[in-house]
């Protein structure tokens, strides 16, 4: 999966990237080890300073502790030059907010936030929000491996 | 047809809420996640208890609030009533949202998400109590207009220029009107030749900018 990511990141590579991910978590503490390994600028916060301990040594990027909905850290987080925000903490509506700051106030272009509910993301489809959601997500993969499988056998069979 | 409230979230605010606006005639339902408190609210007469998660659109949707006429987020999380008020305003036509708010700084966030009114509770609350601490100073009774217009009480002391100046004689502002003169225990709109004396209270109506001037005119202050 990250090896698609690893070589369309190298096909696209702008010098001045700099992400910030909010929400420090499985998903954010791994999605940042990845992008710093690629030589991003990443910047990752979240309200609780243990909370890093997920990130690799090799991590090469910022932490930063604090309310990632509030405007003041996204300020100090230089949010301004950000090429791009991705919300993932665990509470959806947090994510909502963080994205809604990130594209109407500091008009970021790329903002990406995980939602864990899928009912709510038809309001969110106009901002300009990429959602992406892990319910669905795991949905479509099932489905793939479960009409993958009778194909295989059917060659077998062949 | 009574016009239709939901008020979601909150504990307190949502009591006191609830029955006054019962008592206008309202409508009112309320949304709670908290199973307790949802049973005290039912306690309310004729008040309408849901119990979820306001911020869940299949809660909003078992509270029928299709087409509202008002929705007010009462949680403690400003997070959960932005959501809230974008769920109500979007998904479920409610005409009119009203978001309250802790951190002042995201008022014009707020405002800019398409919420229709934001209040701020601290800075409301800071302000109500400088209000009745300084009671007898100069207060702002209340400011319309975002804020451009201001209604402020200011007491006329024995020092003060404008004592035993009739109205016309004061170099006030134009933009400024003195609505109301509070004497004892008596009011009266104030004319030209009115007379202000000690002791008087003036209710004055002016833009922010020139609000100054006019205190310094009638205070010396």
């Amino acid at each position: 999966m990250f090896s698609k990511l690893l070589t369309k990141k190298k096909k696209n590579k702008k010098k001045d990237s700099y992400i910030i991910i909010a929400g420090c978590g499985r998903l954010g503490a791994n999605l940042a080890n990845t992008l710093s390994a690629l030589g991003e600028n990443v910047i990752i916060i979240d309200q609780n300073q243990g909370s890093f301990r997920k990130l690799a040594p090799s991590f090469g990027g910022i932490t930063m502790t604090g309310d990632a909905t509030e405007i003041a850290v996204l300020d100090n987080a230089g949010i301004k030059k950000a090429t791009a925000v991705i919300s993932l903490t665990n509470k959806d509506n947090t994510n909502i907010m963080v994205a809604q700051l990130a594209k109407k106030m500091f008009n970021i272009e790329q903002v990406i936030a995980r939602l864990y509910d899928p009912e709510c993301e038809c309001v969110y489809r106009e901002f300009g929000i990429e959602t992406i959601c892990p319910a669905v997500l795991s949905m479509q993969e099932i489905d793939k491996l479960l009409t993958t499988i009778p194909l295989a056998s059917m060659e077998d069979e062949e | 047809m009574k016009k239709r409230v939901f008020l979601i979230g909150g504990f307190n605010k949502t009591k006191f809420l609830a029955s006054s606006l019962i008592k206008k005639g309202y409508d009112v339902a309320a949304i709670n996640i908290d199973i307790e408190k949802c049973k005290e609210l039912t306690e309310i007469d004729n008040l309408r208890v849901y119990h979820g998660d306001g911020s869940k659109p299949f809660i909003l949707e078992d509270a029928n609030a299709y087409n509202a006429d008002i929705a007010i987020a009462l949680t403690d999380r400003d997070d959960d009533n932005l959501v809230i008020c974008e769920l109500c305003k979007k998904k479920f036509n409610i005409k009119k949202t009203v978001s309250t708010i802790y951190d002042p700084k995201k008022t014009e966030f707020f405002y800019r998400m398409g919420i229709d009114s934001v209040v701020c509770t601290v800075t409301a609350i800071a302000g109500i109590i400088q209000q009745q601490a300084f009671l007898d100073e100069i207060t702002t009774l209340a400011s319309v207009g975002n804020g451009s217009i201001n209604v402020t009480q200011i007491p006329v002391s024995h020092s003060a220029p404008a004592v035993e100046k009739k109205l016309r004689e004061l170099r006030l502002p134009k933009e400024v009107i003195i609505g109301c003169l509070l004497r004892g225990n008596k009011s009266m709109v104030p004319r030209g030749d009115t007379r202000i004396h000690a002791g008087d209270v003036l209710v004055l109506i002016s833009t922010e900018e020139h609000e100054m001037a006019a205190v310094r005119e009638l205070t010396g202050r």
